[in-house]
């Protein structure tokens, strides 16, 4: 899984993975049901600057988290600048920003062990759908897991094409990332297996 | 406890018989397979391992049948890869090293003291929290190694376990591998997949795989030198 998690000893870290999720999910909730005005845009600010000040997050964290997200921001204000004017465009992109960083405040102070076993209970209905919830969740986690590793392989093969004087076709790229890729979640397989993983 | 029995085991692989008749009675504690690239040997790791079938033959790991046993063997063997990348499942390393854990029935509070024994056993614990995917690749392979071993497995395959490393790291990780008492106390088995025929010379039995069966088994020096003999530069 992609590491957010910053260990800590701050409140969120002490809140169970459970309510620290609902508790998150509420607020956010309340946040999108906020009128678009100038007013209901200072609020949601001031909602997340209060969530992040806390010890063991930190203002410097939520700056980190917003430049992480400063497309998603830019393009959001944009459109809606565009589109719906300057008091909708502020409040709906606080809102966006806002969600983000709450959300990115759950990873931040929450082990992906413990994430993992909510999202497990949180799947448990899935099981009357003969979804094992289990297994959903740890394909979840080793989805977020092989990002980065993915991301090495990209990184590999555009090195080789350029090493041996290869441009930026896509049709080189994709061919051995292809391959690369297959061959890691092949040995993926054989290492969840080896671990007991059916 | 019974070793390694393999009777008239073979591998087919699509088209490709990959190892043929291969028969062995090993009880060893550690056994080094050599041969050379494509011989068959890693196919032969990961039969003992039960990640691949026997298309042909019988096989017994510690008394196991490894396709009608395969839960029962998956707790006591343990496997590592050569690459390292490929065994990190978990983003920080305690939890890496927890996941193996995962499927053993056992209370949170042992669980996490295991995990702590083993990061301090293998040298990892000041990186406990480090993301898994940031570390140096010796340190993966230690990590790799610490997972396996916090199962405290009775027999632990490893396939080129030193192959992306220096001969620092290489040299940490093969120390674990022979160690004779085993990490948290329990002894443990060990097949060697290696090129390394230094790594080889360490064990107490080697193997040698030509074209997907075994050609010689012995004293490691003797097939060593047997396998030396036949390569042709």
């Amino acid at each position: 899984m992609v590491t957010l998690y910053r260990p800590g000893n701050g409140p969120w870290h002490r809140l169970r993975a459970g309510p620290k999720t609902a508790l998150l999910l509420l607020i956010v909730l309340g946040i999108c049901l906020l009128p678009v005005t100038w007013w209901a845009a200072a609020v949601m600010a001031g909602v997340c600057l209060a969530c992040y000040v806390v010890p063991g997050a930190g203002l410097r964290e939520l700056g980190r988290q917003l430049v992480t997200i400063r497309w998603v921001i830019g393009l959001t204000l944009v459109g809606q600048l565009i589109f719906l004017g300057p008091e909708s465009a502020a409040a709906n992109t606080t809102r966006v920003a806002v969600a983000c960083a709450l959300a990115a405040l759950l990873a931040l102070t929450t082990p992906a062990t413990e994430l993992l076993e909510t999202i497990e209970r949180a799947m448990q209905p899935l099981a009357l759908l003969r979804i094992d919830p289990r297994r959903a969740a740890l394909t979840l986690s080793v989805t977020l897991s092989t990002l980065p590793v993915l991301a090495g392989l990209a990184r590999d093969v555009r090195e080789a094409q350029r090493a041996r004087g290869g441009g930026r076709s896509l049709r080189h790229f994709a061919m051995p990332f292809l391959v690369m890729a297959l061959k890691h979640a092949d040995e993926l397989g054989d290492a969840l297996a080896a671990r007991g993983v059916r | 406890m019974s070793g390694i029995e393999l009777q008239g085991a073979g591998v087919r692989l699509g088209d490709t018989e990959v190892l043929r008749d291969v028969t062995l009675s090993l009880d060893a504690r550690t056994i080094a397979v050599i041969g050379e690239n494509g011989s068959g040997k890693s196919t032969l790791g990961r039969l003992l391992s039960g990640l691949v079938p026997a298309t042909a033959g019988t096989v017994r790991v510690l008394g196991l049948d490894p396709v009608r046993q395969a839960a029962e063997l998956r707790r006591r063997v343990a496997v590592i890869f050569s690459n390292p990348d490929a065994q990190i499942i978990m983003p920080t390393v305690a939890e890496d090293v927890g996941f193996s854990l995962r499927t053993e029935k056992l209370p949170r509070a042992e669980k996490a003291e295991r995990v702590t024994a083993a990061l301090e056993e293998f040298g990892l614990a000041d990186l406990a929290d480090r993301s898994s995917h940031d570390l140096s690749g010796g340190q993966k392979q230690l990590l790799a190694l610490c997972g396996a071993f916090v199962r405290r497995p009775d027999l632990v395959v490893a396939d080129e376990p030193t192959a992306y490393l220096d001969a620092r790291n290489a040299r940490r990780v093969a120390d674990h591998l022979l160690a004779d008492a085993s990490h948290s106390g329990t002894s443990h088995r060990l097949v060697l997949v290696t090129h390394d025929l230094g790594l080889a010379e360490r064990c107490d039995t080697a193997v040698l795989i030509q074209d997907g069966t075994v050609a010689e088994v012995g004293a490691p020096a003797q097939v060593i030198a047997t396998y030396e003999a036949g390569i042709r530069w």
